[in-house]
């Protein structure tokens, strides 16, 4: 057997296969896709967070010129599956509206003008509810039920490690903090959307929606349209953004299927940002009560950490976000931090908001945030040094693979060289000598830490519970290689990476590699992308798809060449014999020949080059991890808080491309970035969302986000290639960095964050209210 | 209403509704849809295009308020098969991921360039701090900006050393 000796792409900075037709304006996205006599859906979307539906009067909006239809839950009971909780979404409102945003109404009509003007004229009658807004009320069923035959606290769990009470008691330090994270989303810059097309000839449906998993959605359609699974085809085109909130299945779907269906004609709907900002996954939304137990070496010996999660309305299918963000928050809880003991509790609750669905890094960034802030939190009571602290409590490299008390386990990773190294990278001692006269000079800069650890590449994350991926392999007579994947891509660069693998495996030029992904016809089953998957899961099954090709290929030059299998290598587009360069035949020869010139293939050999590889990697999953660092300027006059400078180390083991990489890791600075300072959907205390646009959700422009030091370190993963999943880690991160570093900063007012975002407002109350503590003083 | 528009270097004459948004007149009705649309109240520049050479976000200017003008998208920016320096530079430094930002984000470093040739990078963060990308943090696309600024001005270096060195010729 041949072995690949120079992988010639693998860890190269490969420029992006796909960029030429994003650069052109030639991509595709949902919404450029134009069929002839396309109907466009509007849809009416409640204006209440809770009210019974006493009538719906269409009269009016039916009598607007070009419409075909307007439906109400009537016209199309269909509710979205209801497991585990009992509480299904009808895809159209039923009897009582649940949140501000859901739709009760979709109007069908020659154009999405028509469509919007029909909607005006459809009369609601609501009788108004009281609106469960608060998540402490909530859990006492206040002010009422969300659902009347379910109480509102539809899960409660609890784990306690043995000898925790004794732990916790025994201790010579406590303290204790509420953190609080308020609502955020995704925020694709292409709003979701989808166009459905019937076949009448064959009875099949095509849908083109911008989703990170085809076969999902396609199970999804099919199961609740009633349709068998072949007669769905789902093709996903570009898609501009996924960030787990196209993870998702979502009622609009259902709507728009059904309809092309029934009416026969292609049918589409295209979200605005108003119906983005109200009907997209939300994320985060969770209250941490957190008691931690320390020694006087600031050796944290046990935490306890009580959640209070709001999940929305509704659960999304397969994902009620509440549930996935508790669960996350509190699995990695203990971080890079060697904390035997912990004690969880885990309350989540329905709420007249909008459901909650994943958005990157899910749980993460509140597990990683509440991990630093409790390193801070003891460095600060012991007036230590936080890098000292954490020096203390960091897992060593001899304690892999490491058993963390929530029954994770980690395999190797660079926990304390990537601190070390970021550390390095700022000169912190000179950093602390500085910061000392600036606040001498009345400027308040902060650095803040963050060591995350990610769990990546897991069994079961937001895109289902599908553990492996495939790949389909064809070497076409022209030797060019089409690989087909069923990841779903929404700007990773999976037709650049998976190449790679593949043409490395090959010996051929990665432009020799065409990668096909999301359309159902053509992609093996797989789960699609989400949990930091496709690198590791994806990347593994093309390598093993690679490796599977290059032995019939490798048997065929050995049989051509007359040499020994184990001679033959595989370059440059050439095979031939090891020292023997001279000895050779190309890659397109091999190709022509087995398809065209079978005579001359071995025994036994069948035509043809065409292989398909499944790869489940070995663990439950693999860790990546990383220091982030930032340093902040607070101005405590306006609360307005710049980031100077950002550092970080990174580890996801084998780097495929580092340019991707890189890149994905700027991207999660920024979301972190806005996370931490900018970014909150914020309902009133009727339930009304008062965030519904790009004016009132901030997201970070080019001024907020500040130029980035990214650094690597490859401590491989035993999953093929060594790859380990990074798409998340960077916005698990950033959001404790950048709050590590304001409360760094705004320490000599005694200012210690633990709500995000962080309001200047809020800075500048707190700043009042020490200086006038002080005066009183 | 009758409009005559050039696009991309080609006369267009249409009949629209008065509230059709330049945006929309551009991908439906002349089917360039490279312009995207990221939001409805003019806060993400997706939409970015030049109308007689400034940069204008397209969701927000009537196709009517286009009349007479002159407009250019990122399907303009090419030359003869030829992609623009930003473009090449935008491939180069990874300065997108989904893309769907990127026509707006060139447009506007179009206009930037064309008005300030060799830009800081504050002033390149400032002069793209109405382009929203979800994606790149900002990185790249300002890195990219920088060597697309070095390329046009080496180019523009080259073309005056060739005027130079014909103008020589030609004594
Ligand atoms: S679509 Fe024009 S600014 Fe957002
Ligand atoms: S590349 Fe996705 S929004 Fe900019």
């Amino acid at each position: 057997m041949s072995e690949v000796l120079k992988p010639q792409f693998t860890g190269a900075r490969v420029t992006r296969l796909e960029d030429a037709r994003l650069l052109r304006g030639q991509a595709r996205y949902v919404d450029d896709f134009e069929y002839p006599g396309t109907l466009e859906v509007a849809f009416l979307r409640s204006n209440r967070a809770a009210a019974r539906i006493q009538s719906v009067d269409v009269t009016e909006a039916l009598a607007v010129p070009g419409v075909k239809a307007v439906w109400t839950f009537a016209d199309c009971p269909i509710t979205l599956p209801d497991r585990p909780f009992q509480v299904g979404q009808p895809v159209l409102a039923r009897d009582e509206v649940r949140f501000v945003g859901e739709p009760v109404a979709a109007v069908i009509a020659d154009s999405r003008y028509r469509a919007e003007d029909a909607v005006e004229k459809i009369r609601v009658q609501y009788e108004p509810l009281p609106a469960v807004v608060d998540s402490r009320a909530a859990l006492a069923d206040q002010p009422r039920r969300v659902h009347e035959h379910r109480p509102n606290r539809f899960l409660h769990k609890t784990h306690v490690t043995d000898g925790f009470n004794e732990a916790f008691q025994s201790a010579p330090h406590h303290l204790e903090l509420t953190f609080r994270w308020n609502r955020q989303t995704g925020v694709t810059m292409e709003t979701r959307g989808c166009l459905a097309l019937p076949d009448p000839v064959s009875g099949r449906l095509t849908v083109y929606a911008g989703h990170q998993s085809p076969h999902g959605l396609r199970g999804m359609l099919a199961r609740l349209l009633k349709l068998p699974e072949h007669q769905v085809r789902v093709v996903v085109p570009e898609v501009g953004g996924g960030f787990g909130i196209k993870a998702m299945f979502y009622p609009e779907y259902v709507v728009v299927a059904e309809a092309a269906r029934r009416l026969g004609r292609p049918v589409k709907w295209i979200g605005d940002r108003m119906e983005s900002l109200l009907a997209d996954a939300h994320a985060r939304d969770a209250i941490h009560e957190v008691a931690v137990a320390y020694d006087d070496e600031g050796r944290i010996l046990a935490v306890r950490d009580h959640v209070i999660g709001d999940t929305g309305a509704y659960a999304f299918p397969g994902f009620p976000g509440a549930v996935g963000e508790a669960n996350w928050a509190t699995e990695m809880l203990t971080g890079p931090y060697k904390i035997p003991h912990v004690s969880i509790e885990i309350e989540c609750v329905f709420s007249n908001k909008a459901p909650l669905g994943p958005y990157r890094g899910v749980g993460g960034p509140i597990g990683a945030q509440v991990q630093e802030a409790i390193v801070d939190a003891v460095a600060r009571a012991l007036g230590k040094d936080p890098v000292e602290v954490r020096r203390a409590n960091l897992i060593g490299p001899e304690d892999f693979p490491y058993h963390t008390p929530t029954g994770k386990v980690y395999d190797p990773g660079s926990y304390g060289e990537s601190l070390e190294r970021a550390l390095a990278l700022v000169d912190y001692e000179r950093f602390r000598k500085d910061q000392e006269q600036w606040r001498a000079q009345g400027r308040y800069v902060g650095l803040g830490l963050c060591v995350f650890v990610e769990p990546s590449a897991m069994a079961e994350s937001e895109a289902g519970s599908i553990p492996y991926e495939a790949v389909t392999l064809r070497m076409e007579p022209s030797g060019v290689v089409t690989a087909a994947v069923g990841t779903g891509p929404t700007g990773q660069g999976h037709e650049t990476t998976f190449a790679q693998l593949i043409a490395d495996q090959l010996g051929i030029d990665v432009k020799d590699v065409v990668v096909l992904h999301g359309d159902t016809d053509s992609a093996p089953f797989g789960g699609g992308t989400g949990g930091s998957r496709s690198g590791t899961i994806g990347g593994g099954a093309a390598i093993r798809a690679g490796q599977a090709l290059r032995r019939k290929l490798t048997q065929l030059a050995a049989h051509l060449l007359e040499a020994a299998e184990e001679d033959i290598r595989l370059e440059a587009g050439k095979a031939f014999v090891a020292g023997v360069p001279a000895r050779s035949i190309t890659i397109r020869d091999l190709a022509r020949t087995a398809y065209t010139d079978v005579a001359r293939l071995p025994e036994g050999m069948q035509p043809g080059l065409e292989v398909v590889a499944r790869y489940q990697p070995p663990g439950a999953a693999t860790y990546s991890n990383g220091t982030h660092l930032a340093v902040v300027e607070v101005d405590v006059e306006t609360g307005f808080v710049k980031v100077l400078d950002y550092v970080v180390v990174n580890d996801c083991g084998v780097l495929v491309n580092p340019m991707i990489v890189e890149g994905q890791i700027h991207g999660g600075v920024a979301q972190g970035i806005g996370s931490a300072l900018l970014e909150e959907l914020r309902y009133d205390e009727n339930g009304q969302l008062t965030t519904t646009s790009l004016m009132d959700y901030l997201l970070p422009t080019a001024e907020d986000v500040p130029r980035m030091r990214v650094e690597h370190i490859q401590t491989p993963s035993a999953s093929e290639g060594g790859i380990k999943g990074m798409g998340e880690g960077s916005l698990i991160a950033a959001p404790g960095a950048i709050a590590a570093a304001v409360s760094d900063a705004l320490a000599p007012f005694g200012v210690f964050v633990t709500e995000l975002p962080i309001r200047p407002q809020q800075i500048v109350a707190w700043v009042q209210a020490a200086k006038t503590e002080a005066q009183a003083g | 209403m009758k409009i005559r528009v050039k696009v991309n270097g080609r006369w267009y004459e249409s009949d629209v509704e008065p509230r059709t948004l330049l945006a929309y007149w551009l991908r439906e009705d002349l089917k360039l849809t490279g312009t995207h649309i990221g939001c409805d109240t003019t806060s993400c520049g997706a939409c970015t295009v030049l109308l007689d050479g400034k940069a204008v976000k397209s969701c927000t200017v009537l196709a009517v308020q286009a009349n007479g003008r002159e407009v250019m998208t990122v399907e303009g920016l090419e030359r003869n098969g030829q992609l623009h320096p930003l473009q090449s530079a935008f491939w180069e430094c990874h300065a997108l991921q989904c893309g769907y930002c990127t026509p707006g984000m060139l447009m506007a470093s179009y206009a930037l360039l064309q008005e300030n040739p060799n830009p800081t990078e504050e002033e390149i963060r400032e002069g793209l701090s109405g382009n929203i990308c979800r994606c790149t943090g900002y990185m790249n696309i300002v890195k990219a900006v920088q060597t697309a600024a070095r390329k046009m001005s080496g180019e523009s270096q080259e073309a005056l050393e060739e005027v130079a060195a014909n103008g020589a010729s030609a004594d």
